[in-house]
Formats: C-alpha cells, structure tokens, sequence
C-alpha cells in the first residue's frame, strides 16, 4: 500500500483531499504544516483553530496526523522574499513561494524521510508522468501557483481534487460528514488575507506618505501612504475623489511617487510583449516560434502567444501586465512553467 | 443529526441554573440603574448590590465590604500581587494566571510531591525574610488536588511571629486562588487560615468575567483600574450588578448543597474511575487519590494521543479536555503534568474529565461506555499501523 502524506490546512480542500486518498486505499497521513502564527493588527492569526479542524478530520478518517514545524523556514524563504519584493516595488505572490519553497520542497523533503511514497494537497490542479495540468474546473484551477514546483516533484505529487468542481468538493465533503464541510474558505494569500497586507507590511518596512500624479495632466491629484502598497493596473484603495476612476499606471520607488491615469487605454497600461526572467520550465523548454496560452495572474482567462528568443508575442495586447509578477505558459492542458514578468 | 451530549469539563466552565438567570435578569431591564446615583431607584439598586455582595462573602465566612468584585479570577490574582515589591512564594502547578502575575516578581516556585501535593516543608523552606506572599491554589485545575491550606497557613504565622520577635517589619500575607472546589469542598476563610481569596462566579455555576478577591482588614492592595472610587477604589468602574447578583446566588446554591453535591460526585467520579481501570489496566490516574476534588478524575492511556481523543469524544457527543484547556491550545504539555513528574507518553495521552451538576449516574454510565469504545479504538487503531 502506498504511503501518501497529505497537507492539511483545516480547510475543506484538503480535508475532502484526505478523505479521497484514504476511499482509494492509500495509507494517508494528514500534516499540518505550521507556517506562520504571527498575529497582526487587527487580524488575529486561525492557525491553532486550523490545525484543530484539521486534526479533527484526520481523526475522523481514522488516519495519522503530524505537525511539521516550517516557522523558520518559511520566514526565511518566503516573508522575506516578500518584504524584500514589496521594497523593490514589486507586488509579489507569496503562494507562488510558498509552493516552490515550502509545499513542494520542504514538506515532499520531510515526507519522504519520514517514510512517504508520496505526498498530496487540495490544490486544483492535475499531474501526469510528472507533468502539471490545468484542473477541470477552470473557474478554479491553481496551476498559476505552481508553475516553479520541479518535475521530480510532480512525479511524487497527487492533486485528487483536479477532476473536481469546488461545488462537487463541498458536496462531497458534505457526504462524508466532514467537519470542515461548511467552513468558509480562506481568502487571499497564504497568511495574510487581501486586507492584511498593510498590516503585514507596515511591521517590517517603513513607509512615508508621497503624492499621487495624474500621468496625463502631471497634476498632483492626491496623496498615498507609502509606493510600496500601491500595484499596476490597480483601482482600488487610491484616496483620490470625485470624477472618473483612476488607475495606477507606474510608480517611482525612489521619489516615492505613485502614477495614476483615468484612461483605461493609456499605453502605459496595455502591453504586447513580455520579457521573461527567473524562468521556470517544468518539463523542458518552450520551442522557438511555438504559439502557446499564457496567464498574467491567477483566473485570467488564457491568451495567445508565440515564444521567441525569451520573449513572449501577445495575440492582443494586455492590460496591466506587471513587472514582478508571474506569466505562465500553457501548451493545451499542460503548464510548461513560466517566468517573472521585467 | 442530535447527538446527546455528555458535558465532562465542569471545569472550564459550568451552566447558570434557572434561579441564578432570575436573579441577574431584573438589573438588565428594569433594575438597570447606575447604583451610584443619587435617585430612590438606584439607591434602591445600591441596597440590592451591596446585599448580594454581603450574602455573596458570607458563604465563606467573610463580610461584603471585605470583597473587591472583578471581571474574574485574572483580574483578582493580579490585584492580589499588585502591591507586591518583595519576594513571592508560589508552587509549580498553579494556573496560568498566578504564574504570569507571579512573574513580574522575584519568586520561588515550589515543586509538588508526585501526587500533586504541596507541602508545608516545602513552603517553609521557600519562605524567605523578604517574602511578602505565598500563594497557592486550593484545588489544582487539571489534577484535582486539594492542597493542605491550612497547614501552610500554621507556617505563614510562625514566620510572622519570628519577624515580630525579630523587629522586621516585612508584612506575609497568604492569598489562595480557590477558582476550583467551590460547592464541592469546604471553602471558609477562618478555617483555611488565609488572608487572601480569590473566587470566579464562572466556574461556580454563576455568569463569565465576574470574579471576586477576598482581602482581610489590614491587607493592602494596588488598584489595577482607576476611576470613580467604586469597590473601595480598589476596582474602579460601575458595578457588574447583574453580575454580582448572579454570583451571589450562585455562591449560595453551591454553598449550601456543597456536601450532598460532594458526596453524588464522589460516587459517580469513582463509579467512572472503576469503570476504566477495569477495561484498561495500565490507565494512570493522576493526583492524590483522596485528597483530591470530588468531581475531578484526570486518566492518562500511555501511548495515546489526547487531543485525538477528545476529537473522537467529540463526534460522539462527549466533551472533554485534554490537560488544561489553556495548555491544550497552545500545543505545549502541560506544566502541572511535567511537575508531578507524569512521562511524556502518559502526559500527552491524558483527558481531564471534570463532572459537575450535569453529570447524572445514567449520563456517568454512558460517560464511561463510550470512552471505553474510544480509547479502544485508537488502540487499535495504533496497533494495526
């Protein structure tokens, strides 16, 4: 029998994942992987009411469950690498780290020396042969995430939930009882909701108020409480009012300055090319002058490209393609991989 | 699906009975009065206040004006060591609360035999001449044990006879926090010999965040939170009145049934105790076989996981908790257990089942069936890996 160790968050996910493997016949063992407990102001950190549900449910499927302790390693690998993007002026994914750094290295590591043949999460996405697939419901599908996760360790991954639906998961887990089947799902990144991340930031980088510019007009319209929280391409949370929306067009780290524009067809925020850095390929390299799918963030919908000399042709031109943040290329089904947008 | 439940954690909390409900209900609506102001309703309020206070010390032997009301056994141990600037004296198995307080102090903890006892040697030992308070437990929270306050309380006065016949002037007061045993064993301030007690309305079967720090003419204390000069200035901010109402008539019922209610409790405690050991033989129950609380049986199934247990408890309708609920959610073994000195392997596959006014002999029968089935099944289910 097959020994799958299964990471468990406490969520519905991973707790129908477990349920899964254990119908299949596998020998599960539910992990909890103890990331982050910090508390930040004003939102108070679920991981012990978390770890409870999912021991719960393990113990409600009658399997084992362990705690892996990744505090340490997860502050270094991926807070970090966080606060560090944030200064440069980026907007960083932490759930892309996360998988790289943590889910599928640290944890698959301590699995397997742990006496694992395998390990299995709740995220919606497919493997074949080492290969990584869209999951079948689109709507939901988290390959995006998992574009730096290595082949070797697809090859030793299962995602029971990819042939699923989110409805058809939650009804599921509603079938068998489990006491997670109702709980509501976690929002946002990793360990800090959307909202946290002010919070989170502001107990790690200094921020100072600097002036909103409309791009157009060079008029100062406004004022914003640090560069850092500010994204391309983002509407909300600009203290500007009155009139048409504005849109962050670019920012300037240095002078602290953030660009805004209310014309949605402003050049600045419509692109056709992407340079790609930090590539990472999964199987192997796109091909030269191949026409592939590719996705600026988590849900876009899929669009065209051709791979040329690093770069990405776009069929049509997109909005707000921003620099540090992922593309990552599709072959069909497949998820080739992909890189940091310069 | 309704599963009946079976409530096995009186020490955590416990159920307001219908009586002390009425009694509370009338200062939320129609009694609502602020009993500081000057008008016949609320002087009328005041009366009923200090009233209730006056039953409320009175069923442990103590007078109203000498009880300052807090929101909860928290507030009153540390209103209890507010005034302190010498040595404290404190044993290794008190709750959290008086461990944090005692903190901020220089202190001596004293380690308890392994039956969970603390002995009078071992306070006077830890007694030094700048030791300003000794402060032990009546009852332990996970183990049940009962300590010997009064004993202590003879070493207490002949420290302060040596000071007087010394000339120091260095004051000895003895608190005890009695948050556990109320309404199950004899809690009467002449008889244990303290100056200091600490009660919480919400372990006695009375309403949450009330709580109460019983202080005998003479002993000083620092007020935690300023204002108005209510509770003597020693806790300040318009009285908890429903609360206090509830309290007090809480304190009686239990008062007043403490022995009948003791002696139920015992029976079906050690009904249930029998009952386990029977089935598992190498069961270890830990404090001291008598001179422990009535309703508190604490089990360990070496081997085991607790957590797991109450898990599984917990499917089945039957609520239990794993060492202290505090220590359990931390995810770190419990202090008390680490100082009696229970392994590892017992301490981490230990339950705390504390019976109380919910546990019936039908519902104790039950109790004790469908833990037997549990804690076999995770047997086995360990067995088979």
């Amino acid at each position: 029998m097959k020994k799958v160790f299964v990471g468990m968050s406490g969520g519905v996910d991973s707790s129908l994942t477990a349920a899964l493997l254990v119908e299949q016949g596998y020998e599960v063992t539910g992990v909890y992987m103890k990331n982050w407990t910090q508390d930040l102001p004003g939102m108070r950190c679920p991981w012990a009411d978390d770890l409870a549900d999912a021991k719960r449910v393990a113990v409600q499927l009658g399997i084992d469950f362990r705690v892996f302790d990744f505090e340490n390693e997860y502050r270094d690998k991926v807070v970090q690498y966080m606060i560090d993007e944030y200064k440069s002026g980026h907007t960083p994914n932490p759930d892309i780290m996360c998988n790289q750094e943590v889910k599928f290295k640290l944890f698959l590591e301590t699995a397997l020396e742990q006496g694992a043949d395998m390990i299995a999460t709740g995220h919606y996405a497919q493997t074949n042969n080492g290969k990584l697939l869209l999951a079948l419901d689109g709507n939901k599908d988290q390959t995006y995430f998992l574009y730096r996760v290595e082949q070797s360790a697809l090859e030793k991954t299962l995602f029971p939930l990819g042939e699923f639906t989110k409805p058809q998961v939650r009804t599921m887990a509603k079938e068998r009882g489990l006491a997670t089947a109702s709980k509501k799902d976690s929002q946002g990144i990793c360990f800090v909701g959307q909202i946290g991340i002010r919070e989170f930031l502001g107990q790690y980088v200094q921020t100072k108020p600097g002036k909103i510019i409309d791009l157009s007009s060079k008029n100062v319209v406004g004022k914003h409480d640090g560069a850092i929280f500010y994204t391309l391409g983002q509407r909300h949370g600009l203290n500007v009012g009155g009139g048409l929306p504005y849109y962050v067009v670019g920012k300037d780290m240095e002078k602290n300055e953030v660009y805004v524009s209310t014309n949605l067809n402003t050049e600045s925020l419509w692109q056709e090319n992407i340079t790609l850095q930090s590539t990472h390929w999964i199987n192997e390299e796109p091909r030269e002058g191949q026409t592939y799918a590719l996705r600026i963030r988590h849900r876009a919908p899929l669009v065209n490209c051709t791979y040329s000399q690093g770069m990405l042709q776009l069929e049509e031109s997109q909005r707000a393609i921003t620099p540090g943040q992922s593309t990552v290329l599709y072959d069909g089904k497949i998820c080739l991989g992909g890189g940091i947008v310069v | 699906m309704s599963l009946k439940q079976i409530y096995l954690d009186h020490a955590a909390a416990t159920p307001m009975d219908e009586r002390v409900l009425d009694a509370m209900r009338p200062y939320f609506d129609t009694h609502f009065y602020n009993p500081s102001s000057p008008y016949a309703p609320a002087v009328q309020v005041r009366h009923e206040y200090e009233e209730a206070k006056a039953l409320l010390a009175g069923t442990f032997g103590a007078k109203g004006d000498e009880i300052v009301i807090t929101a909860g056994a928290t507030e009153s141990i540390n209103l209890a060591l507010s005034g302190v600037t010498g040595h404290v004296v404190s044993s290794a198995i008190e709750h959290h609360a008086v461990l944090a307080a005692v903190g901020r102090h220089e202190h001596t903890l004293v380690a308890p035999t392994e039956k969970g006892i603390i002995t009078p040697e071992a306070i006077a030992a830890a007694i030094t001449p700048n030791t300003e308070i000794v402060t032990i437990q009546l009852a332990n929270n996970e183990i049940g044990t009962i300590q010997p306050l009064r004993d202590i309380a003879t070493i207490i006065e002949t420290e302060r006879n040596r000071r007087a016949e010394a000339g120091e002037s260095t004051p000895l007061h003895f608190h005890t926090d009695a948050s556990q045993g109320f309404g199950q064993i004899d809690v009467h301030i002449a008889r244990l010999g303290v100056d200091m007690l600490t009660l919480n309305s919400g372990k006695m079967y009375g309403p949450k965040q009330v709580g109460l720090l019983w202080l005998k003419a003479g002993v000083s204390v620092l007020p935690l939170i300023l204002g108005g000069g209510q509770e003597r200035g020693l806790r300040n901010g318009t009285e908890n009145v429903a609360g206090v109402m509830g309290f007090s008539k809480a304190a009686q019922l239990a008062e007043k049934h403490t022995k009948s209610e003791a002696n139920r409790l015992r029976e079906l405690r050690d009904n249930l105790q029998i009952t386990l050991q029977k089935t598992f033989s190498d069961m270890v129950v830990s404090g001291h076989p008598k001179k422990r609380l009535p309703g508190s049986l604490h089990v360990a199934f070496p081997g085991l996981d607790g957590e797991r247990l109450v898990f599984r408890l917990e499917s089945r309708g039957v609520l239990v908790a794993t060492g202290s609920a505090c220590a359990a959610n931390k995810g770190t073994r419990s202090h008390v257990l680490k100082s009696i000195g229970l392994g590892n392997a017992e301490a981490d596959g230990s339950l705390r089942l504390t019976l109380g006014k919910l546990s019936t002999k039908e519902i104790i029968q039950e109790a004790a069936r469908i833990i037997s089935e549990e804690v076999q099944a995770e047997y086995k289910r360990i067995g088979d890996a």
